[in-house]
């Protein structure tokens, strides 16, 4: 690679976007309502590169929440696979924390056996990352994560500094959608000066959100105590069971598998559609026993596969950061009091509920337009 | 082994095509279990070990893990036995002689034969827990001179929930096994034991740094019988269960069968007692004699 | 290949207003579709033609008469399969609100001075009087249930009801949550399975499936509290639909 930063100016932005459409299918965040979604673009300013995390992760690209497996017939008996060819497709303006859920994905469906449709699916994605260089907001837990700057999984990553963005070429693919381009330059010294400016300036605002480092946070999940702790009863007493924590995860992956008959009673297609520990039948077999009973321990087992399972079988966190469960709890169970209480059971008195004061934030959570502004 | 590379190799390429299979045997065993001889397409053998499960499928139904009930060294063929208990294993029983059905795997870790190689076996086996037994018991008399004493320990509901009639008659004329049997609850035809499968553990003559328990049944069982086996000294690690749980992919993905970290679909179902006991109480109340709250 | 002969189909409606078999004629091609499968030999909002000789009854409406009881007995008799169909059938739906007052003072509201002469029993969904095979939910039914059921029943499978809620389908269709917009929904405690079919047009759930097996009553109520709603409103929202459901535990919890 002979450039590995890029400027685009922010007038050409739209020009580039048309570019990366011709490419590939691109999707992108753009608002909805009051929140934010990755969509498909059909035109460049529906774009938000300013937003909070989406009510899914890019998740629903590569791990689409109803996804065909298998074709079959019963008589003859026949099955292959559903989905023949995959597209190619651009996730574009992909927080960090995202990236991070990607490779958490990467790793489990890499596992032996191998996914291949989720591994034929990452094969055709390019990641166009940004950068964030404020707070979402008071549920975000990025930094204690270390996942609020880039720490590679993405093709580019997109710096806004201001009048132009710098543009990190971190693959050949990526590499492919800039070179070429008249309008895309390679960086100046000044402006590889003005990111680090940039990222030192965003040192001093990013604090780490968790009270304790993350080796205690693992060393608190570990001990058997916390396992047992009160502060799972406290939890699964407000939890209602809907989901909405395991369906918005950028790292959960359960699934269930179901047969769809067509009305011919001879041709289906067996699906995989997400599924959650949170439910109530989740871990029930047949005979109707149920090894996992209460709304506290599916909640528990929910952290501990996120702060303690995953650590030990992948030496990776599958929390990053991105706060969506606690976003979009209704019953204000928050991912931040949750392991803070765990860590330190003096904190749970302090919570009930009440989301600690975090430090002043810049936060565009209630509609301030400052998408429209672009 | 040939077939063994085969299998592996489609559990690469394609993991969730069933693979077709023929029913060439079916026929109902007791008033709820029905058992059948399958047999793969192209006559490749199942290669499994013994205690592993296989996912069946109905097209339309869905899939279901069901346990191997036959033993690698029977060729050709592999035996399932079904309790009639979901949608699934409902619409397989109505299935017979003939019929198509899919079939994914074998998944799972079975039982460690290998490491029970010239040691004494007690299998103790609570009613259909019985069927994944049957894997390793017809494993151990066709590899009889690789171990040493081996009994049986049958425990069941009621006379009439007795499966493999035939076989457990066999198991009882032979000499190199030795056999008992208990019910909970006696018909007047019955003229055998009477009470839990635990009762017939005390007079069992073991010497424990030479045994290997293996305990299959109801997640309720457990505890007493491996505290009973506790008290006859045998290891934690010698003491063998095989867990059962809900299971959707068999591939250690999709979560519903998960106890804590471990993927039972994966890294099961069969665990010594000392892994049981790492659980830290993930585990059902039965499964465990130690766990604490 | 000689066609299998075609189950016999037949609509019947109790108390309700009809609206679920308006779905099954607003289907269009889809029920062009599932003719081919069955014979529809008795319904009375698409065909003059009656028959007591039929397989398969799909049964609109409340019990909630004596003779509604005898009526209900006697179709079960002549049907292999009974399907309670929508909301007023599977959970005694709006029906149930009468359930809350004493019946002699719902008799004199609706009837007044003629009270006497109509007979009136509590409102009640078909498998409180009859075994029913499948359910089919809602209000009004929603169609690729209506036929993902029907597939059922032809291929001789049970139609296991959901057991989750419909946030779990919301989600997955990536709505606005409601209470993200401070406005109320049931949710959290409804029976999934309609693909969240009110939500995804700005409608708020009335919970018209039923409550989930367990619903989290007291979770629940902290989240109306917290949003701003009585417990007054709460208990209407819980009944507005699933008043037999009562004896439920979210039943003790907001009376």
């Amino acid at each position: 690679m002979k450039v590995k930063y890029a400027i685009l100016e922010k007038q050409d932005l739209y020009r580039w976007v048309e570019y990366l459409k011709i490419k590939a299918r691109l999707y992108a965040p753009k608002k909805k309502e009051n929140l934010f979604v990755f969509g498909p673009v059909k035109n460049a300013d529906e774009i938000c590169l300013d937003y909070i995390p989406t009510i899914l992760p890019p998740k629903k690209y590569y791990f689409p929440q109803k996804e065909k497996l298998l074709e079959f017939s019963i008589k003859p008996f026949k099955s292959e696979k559903a989905i023949k060819e995959f597209e190619e497709y651009i996730l574009f303006g992909v927080h960090t924390c995202d990236i991070a859920g990607i490779q958490c994905l990467d790793v489990v469906f890499r596992e032996y056996p191998e996914d291949p449709n989720y591994l034929n699916r990452k094969e055709k994605m390019t990641i166009i990352g940004i950068e964030c260089f404020k707070y979402c907001d008071k549920y975000a837990n990025c930094t204690s994560m270390g996942n609020n700057v880039p720490r590679g999984g993405y093709d580019l990553m997109m710096v806004d500094l201001g009048q132009n963005f710098i543009i990190h070429i971190n693959s050949e693919k990526g590499e492919r959608l800039v070179v070429e381009l008249d309008y895309i330059k390679e960086a100046k010294p000044q402006d590889l000066a003005k990111l680090e400016n940039f990222r030192n300036e965003k040192k001093k605002m990013f604090r780490e959100e968790l009270n304790a480092p993350l080796p205690e946070v693992y060393k608190a999940f570990s001990e058997y105590e916390s396992f047992h702790s009160e502060v799972w009863n406290d939890v699964g007493r407000r939890c209602v069971a809907c989901g909405n924590c395991t369906a918005v995860c950028p790292t959960c992956y359960c699934f269930d598998i179901v047969d769809e008959l067509e009305l011919t009673l001879n041709d289906g297609l067996r699906y995989r559609i997400w599924n959650y520990c949170q439910m109530d039948d989740f871990a029930k077999v047949a005979t109707g026993e149920d090894f996992r009973k209460g709304r506290n321990s599916r909640q528990r087992h929910r952290y501990y596969r996120k702060f303690k399972y995953p650590v030990d079988k992948y030496n990776r966190y599958f929390c990053i950061g991105c706060g969506r469960c606690s976003r979009t709890c209704m019953a204000d169970i928050i991912l931040i009091e949750t392991v803070d209480s765990i860590v330190d059971p003096a904190n749970a008195q302090n919570y009930k509920g009440l989301i600690k004061n975090m430090p002043e934030v810049c936060q565009i959570t209630q509609d301030t337009g400052a998408c429209d502004d672009r | 082994m040939i077939d063994k590379a085969i299998l592996l190799e489609k559990m690469k390429t394609s993991p969730y095509k069933p693979m077709k299979a023929r029913i060439i045997e079916a026929k109902m065993v007791t008033e709820n279990e029905k058992f059948f001889k399958i047999e793969l397409e192209g006559k490749i053998n199942l290669s499994h070990e013994p205690g592993q499960f296989v996912m069946v499928s109905i097209f339309g139904f869905g899939e279901a893990p069901i346990s191997v009930c036959s033993s690698p060294t029977d060729k050709g063929f592999f035996d399932l036995t079904v309790r009639n208990v979901g949608m699934l294993t409902n619409a397989l029983h109505k299935l017979n002689e003939g019929d198509i059905v899919g079939i994914r795997g074998p998944f799972g870790r079975g039982f460690p034969v290998d490491n029970m190689f010239g040691y004494d076996i007690v299998i103790v086996a609570g009613g259909l827990g019985i069927v994944p037994l049957r894997s390793l018991i017809r494993y151990i008399m066709h590899n009889r001179n690789d171990f040493g004493d081996v009994q049986i320990l049958l425990g069941c509901r009621t006379p009439r929930e007795f499966l493999f009639k035939e076989e457990t008659k066999e198991w009882m004329r032979r000499t190199e096994i030795k056999f008992k049997c208990t019910v909970d609850r006696a018909d007047p035809d019955w003229k055998g034991n009477v009470g839990l499968v635990t009762s017939l553990i005390p007079g069992v003559d073991i010497n424990p740094v030479k045994t290997y328990a293996v305990v299959v049944g109801p997640p309720v069982m457990y505890k007493f019988v491996i505290l009973k086996l506790l008290e006859k000294a045998i290891p934690d690690h010698q003491i063998i269960v095989s867990l059962e749980r809900r299971m959707r992919c068999g591939l250690g993905k999709c979560g519903h069968c998960q106890i804590e970290g471990i993927y039972v679909c994966q890294s099961g179902p069969v665990f010594n007692y000392a892994q049981l006991k790492d659980f830290r109480g993930e585990c059902h109340e039965g499964e465990c004699y130690e766990k604490k709250i | 290949m000689k066609k299998r002969s075609k189950p016999k189909v037949a609509f019947f409606d109790f108390t309700d207003c009809e609206g679920c078999q308006l779905q099954i004629t607003n289907m269009g091609d889809t029920l062009l579709e599932l003719t081919e499968l069955f014979d529809i030999v008795n319904f009375r909002e698409i065909m003059s033609e009656k028959s007591d000789d039929y397989d398969i009854a799909v049964v609109e409406g409340s019990i909630s008469t004596d003779n509604d009881i005898k009526r209900i007995k006697g179709i079960r008799e002549r049907a292999k399969i009974l399907v309670a169909f929508g909301s007023c059938a599977t959970i005694a739906g709006v029906n149930g609100i009468k359930n809350r007052a004493p019946l002699e003072l719902a008799r004199q509201r609706v009837y007044g001075d003629k009270a006497d002469t109509v007979n009136t029993i509590k409102a009640m969904p078909l498998d409180e009087v009859v075994k029913v095979d499948y359910y089919i939910l809602n209000c009004p039914p929603y169609v690729p249930e209506i036929i993902a059921v029907f597939k059922s029943i032809l291929i001789g499978k049970p139609y296991p009801l959901p057991n989750y809620a419909v946030c779990v389908e919301c989600k997955m269709n990536e709505n606005v949550c409601r209470y993200e917009k401070d406005e109320e929904c049931m949710g959290p405690v409804t029976r999934a399975g309609c693909n969240s079919w009110c939500i995804n047009n700005g409608n708020r759930c009335y919970a018209c499936r039923g409550l989930v097996e367990n619903p989290a009553a007291d979770g629940a109520k902290d989240i109306f509290l917290k949003y701003g709603f009585k417990a007054e409103d709460i208990l209407k929202h819980f009944t507005l639909y699933n008043d037999p459901q009562g004896e439920k535990k979210y039943d003790r919890e907001f009376k």
